[in-house]
C-alpha cells in the first residue's frame, strides 16, 4: 500500500496492469478490495482463492466465469417473469446478486439502473420494467452501442421520460433532453438547439398498449441541426452522432471511474482521456472494465476504501461473507429505506451516491438493518450464523472467531482501541459461542471502515 | 461545532439518567429536565407540514355562515350559524373545531384564504403533484420542493437529517430529494438503535483520518448518530407519561414529531398526513357531513394538543406549522351529499411565532371559477415564505424564482 | 450428555404431558395447591384419551412419515436425546413409555402465575418409582454443575416438613408422597407449600371464577380430557394483549368479521376451555362469563334478535375450501361507523364515493345497507379451469358472498345497476391506461340470469400461462331474495344450485351462532399443490430458503392440511353468555 503521490498519477503508470511485487505485494486486502468492487463482497473460501490464484486468474475469474452464467440467468428470467409486481422483481434481483455465478454482471446491471435510472413507480408495468433490466443486464458487459440503442427502444424509457407519444406537431423535448443531457453527453455539450433537433428525429415513435410502435405519418422528415451536422436524421442517426461526440465516452468512463476506482475527488482529465479514446473506438464495456480492474490504479492507495457503500453493497457483504441467503423480500425493503429503492431511483439522475448515502440517520439505519441480520431471530430468521462460519474455517473459540471475523469483513489490522472495544463485546449470557460471535460480526460490520468499498 | 455537541451530549447523559428515575418525580422536574436537554437555538427552527389528503373542504372548514350563497349552494350540507365557532360576523369554523377556534383567539393559529395557483388541476394526482413540486408548469420535474430545500442546505450539515416523513403511507413527493435520503418513520423508536447485539462497538469519535475524506464522514456521522439515539430514547422516557394526546393516527404522529423536536436531534422538516393517502379521506364527493366532521375533528384537536404539548415545554417559537390541501372543493353540492373537486381554499398556519389573525379576505361564493372558490394567493409564496422567513433556506433556488414572502410571521 | 439441563428438564415435562395413566388418588386435588392468582391453569385429568389419538401408533406413523421428521431424526442432537432417553431407562429400570406412565398416572397440572412464575404438579402412580427419578434428575444436575465447576448450583433446604431442592437458585422441585411440584421460581415452590400447610393464602380451586368456569364447562358432560381455565381480568392487563385489543379502528373489515369477541373478551372475568376427543375429532369448547354484547353498544350488530334468529348454515357447492356465514346487521354496523372504525382512511371513503356513484345518490347506510338482511355468507371453492379459455398460473379459489335482501321486487334492478356501472367503471379505468376491458355477457342458469363479466383470451395464443387476472370473471346472479357475488361465473352457478335446495328445504338458521367457519382440508391441500410452483418461489424470496427447503416447506404444508379433514369454529350466545367452539377432525 506505498506509493501515493502527491501529484495526480501518470497515465501510463496508472492504467498498466498491477503486477504485485515486494511494495505492492498480493495480499487479503487487495483480494477483499477486489470483490468488494468487482462483486458484492467475498465469503472465505473465496478469498483464499484468490490469494492463491494471484489478481490475474482472479480478475479472469470475475469477467469471465466458467460457470453456466446463461443459465442461472434463464432460471431467474423465469422466476421474475412469474411475478406480477415489483415488489416481487426487487427480491428476485437482489437473490439473484446473492446467488449468481457472475457477480460483476450484476455490479455492473446496477450501475446501469443507476446511469439509465428509470422509475417502476411512474412505469406502472412490472413486466417492462423486467424487460427493461433484462436489457441493462445483457449488455451490462457488452456494448454501450447496443445498450443505447435499446434503451431508446425500451417502453419502460418512453413511458417513464413522459415520451409514450412522439408526434410530430409536438416533438417530446424531455425524451431528446435526458437522452443528451443525462445518458451521454451531459449538459455542458449540447445546446437547446440540439434537443429540439433530436426532439424531432424521434417523431414517430409511440408506445401502445406497453409496445413499441412506429407511426411513419407523424415522422418529421424534414432537415435538422445536430450538434453540427445536418441531414434528415432518424432515431439511429442520432445515436450514431451523439456516439462519435469525444464527450459521451469521456462521460461514460468518468463514471465509470466513480464507481470502479474513486469517489472522494473527480479525476484528472489526462487520467481519463486515453481510457475515453480507446473505449470511443469500440464502446466495449468488457474491455474498459477490465482495464480499470487490471490497473495500478485500482490496486493503489488513490482507490482503495475511496467509496462508500450503497445500502445493497452494505447489506450483501455481511451476506455474502457469511455464505448465506436471506429473504430478499425483506431485504429490497430494508433497503429502500436506506435509501436505494431498486427499480426505483429518485430521479433521472439516478442515486447521487458517495457521502449522500450517509447522514446520522442513514448509519442508524444500516446499523439496525444489520443488527436484524445478525440476530437470529426476527424477519431475518436464523439464515447467517457468523459462529458457525467461523468454525467451518477452523475457529475453535470465540476469541480466535475475532480475528477470523475482522480478516472476513475487513481484511485490515487495527489499532488497539478497537481490538480492545470488540474483545468487550458480550453476548447473551451461558451461549455457546454463537450469541458472543454474533454480537462481534455486528460490532466489526457496524465500523466506520465497513461501510467503505 | 464539536464544543457543543459534546456539551450537549453531556447535558442529555444527565438528563437521561435523572429521567430514568424519575418515572414517579412530578412531571414538572421532568419537564424541565427534558427541555434542558434541549438545544436554545433561535436558527433551528422546525416546519411541521400536515397534508390533508383529497382535497379539504374549505368552505365546511371556515364557514360563511352569514352569506346567503352558502346556505343556497348546500342543501344538506349547511352548517348552522348557531353551531359553528364564529370568528366574526360573517365567517366561524366548523362546529367540530372547538380546538381551532381556542388556537385562533389565542394567537396560535393564523388562516390564509384564498390559496391556490394559476391554471390549477382538478385532478388529485396533477394538483397533489403540483402542491409537492412547486413547479406546476413542469409536468416532468422529478423532485419535491421540500426534497429540494433539503438538498439545498447539505453542504451547510452533512451529518444530521434535514427532512422526514412520519407516518405509515407511501412517503409523499414533496420530499422527494435528488441528493439527501429523507427517511420515512413511523414512530420514535424507528431512529433509536437496536441493541440486541450489545451496544459496545468502539467509539469513532477519536479515530480521525486526515488521509481520508469519506472515513471522517462515516465516524462523524456515527457518533452523531449514537448522540441522537441516546437523546430520544431518553425523552421518550420521560414523553410518555407528561403529554395528553388524543387517540387519533394524527395525533399519534405529532406526538412523535414533538418527541423528535424535543430530542433535538437537527431535523429542520416533517412531514405529516390526515386522509390516509391515496386519493385521502377529504375527497367527499358523498356522504360528506359526517366523515368531513371526523377528519375535522382529528385535526383540530391532534394538533391542538401538538401546540400545548410544545408550549409546556416552551419549544412552541421554535416551531411552525401548516396544513396543504390539493384543491378545495365546489361551492354547490353534487347531488350526492357530496362536493367535486375546486380551486381554492384556507391554509392554516399554527406556532408560537405568528402575527395571528386571518390573511386575505374570503374568496366570493358568487364569482366563481368553473363552480369553485377562485384564488388570490399563489401557494408558492407561502412556500416561499416558510423558507424565507422561518427556516432561513433561500428559496429562490428551490422555488426556481422569487416569490412575494407573507407577512404572517413574527420574527 | 451435554445437553442443558434446562432443554432436559423441558424434554421430560413434553414426555409427562404426552404418556400418563389413570389412577386413584389420596391427595386434595392439585388445584387446591395451586395460588389463586394464577393466570391461566392446564389441567389434564385424563390425557390417556388424548395420548390414544395424538400419540398412537397411526400418529407416531404419521409424524415418522413426515419429511420434516426424518430430517430431523439424521441431526445430532436427536441422537443426543435417544442416547439420554436409553441412560434414563437403564436408571430407571424401564423403558421410557411405562416410566413415564407411572409417574403421571395421576394427572398433570400446570399453571402460570404472575411474574412469569410456572407451576407443575404431576401425581404418579408409582412413588418409588417417583423417588428413584427425582434422585437421578438431581445426580445429573449435580455432574452437569461440576462440569462447569459450579457444585453449588444444586442446593437444599428445608421448608414446612418438606425438603426442596433448587437449581441454580431458579428452578425448584420437591416430592411429596406420590407428587412431584416443580417450579421455575423458588418462590413458586414456596407458595405451594404454604396452601399445602394451609397456612397462606388462596388456592385456585377455591376461588370463586374457578369454580364458575369448571361449573360451566361440565355442563357440556364430563368427558374433557383437558381443561383451560384463564383470568382474564388479570390476563387484560398484559401489555401485549391490551394492545392486542385496543387495535381496532383501523380496519372496518376486522371490526366486522370480529365484532362481539373483543368486547365479550374485555368485560369477563374469566375464559374456560375444554378439550374433549371423539373418535379422531377434537372438540374444543370455549366460554367467558361476561354478558352479551348490550343492545346499545355498536358492537350489537352482531347479535341475533330474536331466539330463533342467527347465522344461517353455510352453502355446500363443490370442491368447497372454505365458507363463513355471520349473522351481522351492515345497516346497523356502518350507522355505528364513528365508533367503530373511526379513522376516514382514504380507502373508506373511496368506497364511499364509488358506492355514491353506483347506487345514483342514494344514502349508503339507510338507503343500501339497510335494504339487506343480517344473514351474511362466504364461500370459498378451488377452481376448474377449461383450457379452450385458458389456464392461469396462478390459481387462485374462486370466492363469492351471499346477502340477503329486504324488498328484492324493488331492489334487485337498483343492484343490478350499480353493478354495471361498476363495471363500466372498472373498464373506463382500463382504457384509459390502454388496457383490455372485462366483456359483459348475460347467460342463463336454472331460470337465473347471470351478470357476467370477463376478459378474453381469443387473441392470446399460449392459454396455458394466463396472468393472474383471468381468475377473475365477476358475476351478480339474484336468485329469489337472495343477492351473490361471485369472482367467477361458475362458482355463482354452484351457488344458485345450493341455494335452490336451500329453498327447498327451507333450512333453520343456527340459533344464536353469530359466526361459523368451516374449512376442508383435502380442498385445501388439493388448492396448495396445484400452487405448488408459485408457493415455492415465493418462500425462496420471502425466506431466503434454498429451492428445496423451500419444497420441503410448502410440501409439509400440503401433508398438514390433508391431515385435517375438517375444521369447524363457531362463535355465539348460550343463556346470555358468548360461546365458541372449535371441532378439529382429523384424517390420520
Amino acid at each position: 500500500m506505498v506509493g501515493q503521490t502527491e501529484k495526480p498519477p501518470d497515465p501510463r503508470w496508472a492504467w498498466a496492469a498491477y503486477e504485485p511485487d515486494a511494495d505492492r505485494p498480493w495480499n487479503l486486502a487487495q483480494a477483499g478490495h477486489l470483490y468488494r468492487r468487482a462483486a458484492f463482497g467475498a465469503n472465505w473460501e473465496q478469498l483464499q482463492q484468490a490469494l492463491s490464484d494471484g489478481p490475474q486468474r482472479t480478475i479472469d475469474k470475475l469477467l469471465r466465469p466458467q460457470a453456466e452464467t446463461a443459465q442461472f440467468n434463464r432460471t431467474y428470467d423465469e422466476y421474475e417473469a412469474a411475478t406480477g409486481s415489483v415488489d416481487q422483481l426487487r427480491a428476485w434481483w437482489l437473490r439473484r446478486m446473492i446467488q449468481t455465478p457472475h457477480p460483476l454482471q450484476e455490479k455492473m446491471t446496477l450501475f446501469w439502473h443507476s446511469h439509465f435510472a428509470t422509475n417502476a413507480a411512474a412505469v406502472k408495468n412490472a413486466r417492462l420494467m423486467q424487460q427493461h433490466v433484462g436489457l441493462l443486464r445483457g449488455q451490462a458487459l457488452g456494448s454501450f452501442r447496443i445498450l443505447l440503442k435499446g434503451i431508446l427502444q425500451d417502453p419502460a424509457v418512453l413511458l417513464w421520460l413522459g415520451a409514450e407519444a412522439n408526434r410530430k406537431a409536438s416533438p417530446n423535448e424531455n425524451l431528446a433532453r435526458t437522452i443528451m443531457e443525462t445518458f451521454t453527453l451531459g449538459p455542458d455539450h449540447c445546446t437547446e438547439n440540439d434537443i429540439r433537433n433530436a426532439a424531432r428525429a424521434f417523431t414517430g415513435w409511440f408506445v401502445l398498449r406497453s409496445k413499441l410502435r412506429y407511426i411513419s405519418r407523424e415522422h418529421d422528415n424534414g432537415e435538422k441541426q445536430i450538434l453540427g451536422r445536418s441531414g434528415n436524421f432518424a432515431r439511429d442517426d442520432v445515436t450514431r452522432i451523439i456516439l462519435e461526440q469525444p464527450a459521451t465516452s469521456r462521460r461514460l468512463v468518468q463514471r465509470l471511474y466513480r464507481w470502479l476506482i474513486s469517489e472522494t475527488a473527480g479525476p484528472d482529465e489526462a487520467l481519463i482521456l486515453p481510457l475515453a479514446e480507446s473505449f470511443a473506438t469500440d464502446y466495449d464495456v468488457l474491455k474498459l472494465v477490465e482495464t480499470m480492474l487490471r490497473s495500478n490504479l485500482f490496486f493503489s492507495p488513490a482507490a482503495y476504501r475511496r467509496r462508500i457503500k450503497s445500502p445493497a453493497e452494505f447489506a450483501l457483504g455481511i451476506v455474502k461473507a457469511l455464505e448465506g441467503t436471506v429473504s430478499t423480500t425483506q431485504l429490497a425493503n430494508d433497503l429502500a429505506d436506506l435509501g436505494q429503492n431498486l427499480y426505483n431511483p429518485p430521479t433521472v439522475k439516478g442515486w447521487a451516491g458517495g457521502q449522500h448515502w450517509i447522514n446520522s440517520t442513514a448509519i442508524l439505519a444500516r446499523q439496525n438493518l444489520a443488527s436484524a441480520l445478525l440476530r437470529g431471530s426476527g424477519p431475518y430468521g436464523d439464515k447467517l450464523n457468523p459462529w458457525g462460519i467461523a468454525q467451518k474455517h477452523g475457529c475453535a473459540t470465540p476469541e480466535s472467531a475475532q480475528s477470523f471475523l475482522l480478516d472476513l469483513f475487513l481484511q485490515g489490522s487495527f489499532g488497539p482501541d478497537v481490538n480492545d472495544a470488540l474483545l468487550k463485546t458480550r453476548g447473551r449470557q451461558d451461549d455457546d459461542g454463537g450469541g458472543r460471535t454474533r454480537s462481534l460480526a455486528h460490532a466489526i460490520v457496524t465500523l466506520a471502515e465497513f461501510h467503505l468499498a | 461545532m464539536s464544543y457543543t455537541r459534546r456539551d450537549f451530549l453531556k447535558a442529555t447523559l444527565g438528563a437521561s439518567t435523572m429521567l430514568s428515575l424519575a418515572s414517579g418525580a412530578p412531571n414538572i422536574l421532568v419537564r424541565a429536565a427534558s427541555a434542558g436537554a434541549a438545544r436554545r437555538d433561535d436558527r433551528d427552527t422546525v416546519l411541521v407540514v400536515v397534508q390533508l389528503s383529497g382535497g379539504n373542504d374549505g368552505l365546511n372548514t371556515v364557514v360563511p355562515y352569514a352569506d346567503d350563497e352558502y346556505a343556497r349552494n348546500r342543501p344538506t350540507l349547511r352548517l348552522q350559524p348557531k353551531d359553528v365557532h364564529k370568528i366574526d360576523s360573517y365567517l366561524g369554523f366548523h362546529p367540530r373545531m372547538e380546538a381551532f377556534s381556542r388556537l385562533y383567539k389565542e394567537g396560535h393559529l393564523s388562516i390564509l384564504h384564498g390559496v391556490s395557483y394559476p391554471n390549477s388541476d382538478r385532478d388529485h394526482d396533477g394538483a397533489m403533484r403540483d402542491w409537492h413540486t412547486a413547479e406546476p408548469e413542469d409536468p416532468n420535474c422529478q423532485t419535491g420542493w421540500l426534497g429540494r430545500a433539503a438538498d439545498s442546505v447539505w453542504h451547510t450539515n452533512r451529518k444530521d437529517t434535514p427532512a422526514v416523513f412520519v407516518g405509515p403511507i407511501v412517503q409523499p413527493f414533496g420530499l422527494r430529494a435528488e441528493h439527501v435520503i429523507v427517511p420515512s418513520i413511523q414512530s420514535p423508536d424507528d431512529l433509536t438503535l437496536d441493541s440486541t447485539l450489545g451496544e459496545s462497538q468502539p467509539s469513532e469519535r477519536f479515530r480521525a483520518d486526515k488521509d481520508n475524506p469519506l472515513l471522517n464522514h462515516l465516524r462523524d456521522c456515527t457518533a452523531n448518530a449514537r448522540a441522537n439515539s441516546r437523546r430520544i430514547k431518553a425523552i421518550a422516557k420521560a414523553g410518555a407519561s407528561t403529554a395528553e394526546y388524543p387517540a387519533f393516527r394524527l395525533a399519534g404522529t405529532l406526538r412523535t414529531v414533538a418527541q423528535l423536536i424535543r430530542a433535538d436531534v437537527g431535523i429542520r422538516i416533517f412531514f405529516t398526513e390526515l386522509g390516509g393517502g391515496g386519493i385521502g379521506g377529504f375527497d367527499n364527493h358523498a356522504n360528506q357531513l359526517g366523515n368531513h366532521c371526523s377528519l375535522l375533528g382529528h385535526l383540530s384537536e391532534s394538533l391542538a394538543a401538538f401546540v400545548y404539548d410544545l408550549e409546556k415545554d416552551k419549544l412552541l417559537d421554535r416551531v411552525l406549522l401548516m396544513t396543504i390541501s390539493e384543491f378545495g372543493r365546489t361551492v354547490k353540492e353534487n347531488g350526492r351529499r357530496g362536493t367535486g373537486h375546486g380551486v381554492s381554499a384556507p391554509i392554516f398556519l399554527a406556532g408560537g411565532k405568528l402575527k395571528g389573525g386571518r390573511t386575505g379576505s374570503h374568496p366570493s361564493l358568487t364569482d366563481l371559477d368553473n363552480g369553485a372558490l377562485k384564488f388570490h394567493t399563489d401557494f408558492r409564496r407561502i412556500y416561499a415564505t416558510v423558507l424565507d422567513r422561518w427556516l432561513g433556506f433561500k428559496s429562490r433556488p428551490v422555488l426556481g424564482r422569487q416569490f412575494e414572502p407573507i407577512d404572517v410571521l413574527n420574527v | 450428555m451435554s445437553l442443558k439441563f434446562g432443554s432436559l428438564l423441558t424434554l421430560v415435562l413434553a414426555f409427562f404431558v404426552l404418556q400418563s395413566v389413570a389412577a386413584g388418588q389420596t391427595m386434595p386435588a392439585a388445584t387446591q395447591w395451586i395460588p389463586g392468582d394464577a393466570v391461566i391453569s392446564l389441567e389434564l385429568a385424563q390425557p390417556k384419551v388424548l395420548l390414544d389419538l395424538l400419540a398412537g401408533k397411526k400418529a407416531s406413523a404419521f409424524v415418522k412419515a413426515l419429511p420434516a421428521y426424518q430430517e430431523q431424526a439424521s441431526k445430532p442432537q436427536f441422537q443426543q436425546f435417544l442416547a439420554i432417553l436409553g441412560y434414563m431407562e437403564s436408571e430407571l429400570g424401564t423403558d421410557w413409555r411405562r416410566a413415564l406412565a407411572r409417574l403421571t398416572g395421576g394427572g398433570i397440572t400446570l399453571a402460570i402465575c404472575p411474574e412469569e412464575t410456572v407451576i407443575l404438579i404431576v401425581d404418579a402412580e408409582d412413588e418409588q418409582l417417583l423417588k428413584r427419578f427425582g434422585e437421578m434428575l438431581l445426580e445429573m444436575a449435580r455432574s452437569e454443575a461440576e462440569k462447569k465447576g459450579q457444585p453449588g448450583r444444586v442446593a437444599s433446604t428445608q421448608y414446612r416438613d418438606v425438603t426442596a431442592w433448587t437449581f441454580d437458585g431458579k428452578e425448584a422441585h420437591a416430592i411429596i408422597g406420590k407428587r412431584l411440584v416443580m417450579a421455575s421460581r423458588p418462590e413458586g415452590l414456596k407458595a405451594v407449600l404454604e396452601l399445602r400447610a394451609e397456612t397462606w393464602g388462596d388456592n385456585l380451586a377455591s376461588k370463586k371464577d374457578y369454580r364458575a368456569a369448571k361449573r360451566q364447562l361440565s355442563r357440556g358432560g364430563d368427558n374433557a380430557v383437558a381443561t383451560v381455565f384463564a383470568d382474564l381480568k388479570l390476563l387484560m392487563q398484559a401489555p401485549n394483549i391490551a394492545g392486542l385489543l385496543k387495535q381496532q379502528g383501523e380496519n372496518p373489515l376486522a371490526a366486522l368479521a370480529f365484532a362481539g369477541i373483543v368486547e365479550a373478551m374485555r368485560d369477563s372475568n374469566w375464559l374456560g376451555l375444554g378439550l374433549a376427543i371423539e373418535d379422531q375429532t377434537l372438540i374444543c369448547r370455549a366460554s367467558v362469563d361476561g354478558e352479551t354484547v348490550a343492545r346499545t353498544s355498536p358492537a350489537s350488530f352482531a347479535l341475533p334478535k330474536e331466539p330463533g334468529e342467527g347465522a344461517l348454515p353455510n352453502l355446500i357447492v363443490p370442491r368447497r375450501i372454505a365458507a363463513f356465514t355471520l349473522y351481522r346487521d351492515l345497516h346497523q354496523f356502518y350507522a355505528a361507523k364513528d365508533d367503530l372504525f373511526p379513522e376516514r382512511t382514504s380507502g373508506l371513503i373511496f368506497f364511499e364515493n364509488m358506492m355514491g356513484i353506483f347506487f345514483s345518490g342514494r344514502d349508503l347506510t339507510n338507503e343500501v345497507l339497510a335494504q339487506t338482511r343480517p344473514e351474511i355468507r362466504f364461500v370459498v371453492a378451488e377452481q376448474q379451469f377449461d383450457p379452450a379459455i385458458g389456464t392461469p398460473i396462478v390459481k387462485l379459489p374462486a370466492f363469492a358472498m351471499i346477502l340477503r335482501l329486504r324488498d328484492e321486487e324493488q331492489f334487485d334492478e337498483v343492484f343490478e345497476e350499480a353493478w354495471q356501472k361498476a363495471i363500466g367503471l372498472v373498464n373506463f379505468t382500463r382504457g384509459q391506461q390502454a388496457m383490455p376491458g372485462l366483456i359483459i355477457d348475460r347467460p342463463i342458469h336454472n331460470d337465473t340470469k347471470l351478470t357476467v363479466a370477463y376478459f378474453s383470451t381469443a387473441e392470446i395464443e399460449d392459454k396455458t400461462e394466463l396472468a393472474q387476472r383471468f381468475n377473475i370473471r365477476p358475476s351478480l346472479v339474484m336468485p329469489g331474495d337472495y343477492l351473490v357475488l361471485s369472482s367467477t361465473d361458475s362458482l355463482a352457478r354452484d351457488i344458485i344450485d345450493a341455494l335452490g335446495r336451500e329453498i327447498e328445504r327451507t333450512v333453520k338458521p343456527l340459533a344464536q351462532t353469530h359466526s361459523l367457519l368451516e374449512l376442508e382440508g383435502v380442498q385445501l391441500a388439493s388448492i396448495l399443490q396445484a400452487n405448488r410452483q408459485t408457493l415455492v418461489r415465493g418462500d425462496m424470496v420471502k425466506k431466503g430458503s434454498t429451492q428445496e427447503e423451500a419444497e420441503a416447506g410448502i410440501d409439509l404444508l400440503i401433508t398438514l392440511a390433508k391431515l385435517l379433514e375438517s375444521l369447524k369454529l363457531s362463535i355465539g350466545m348460550h343463556e346470555g353468555t358468548t360461546e365458541a367452539g372449535l371441532e378439529i377432525k382429523l384424517n390420520l
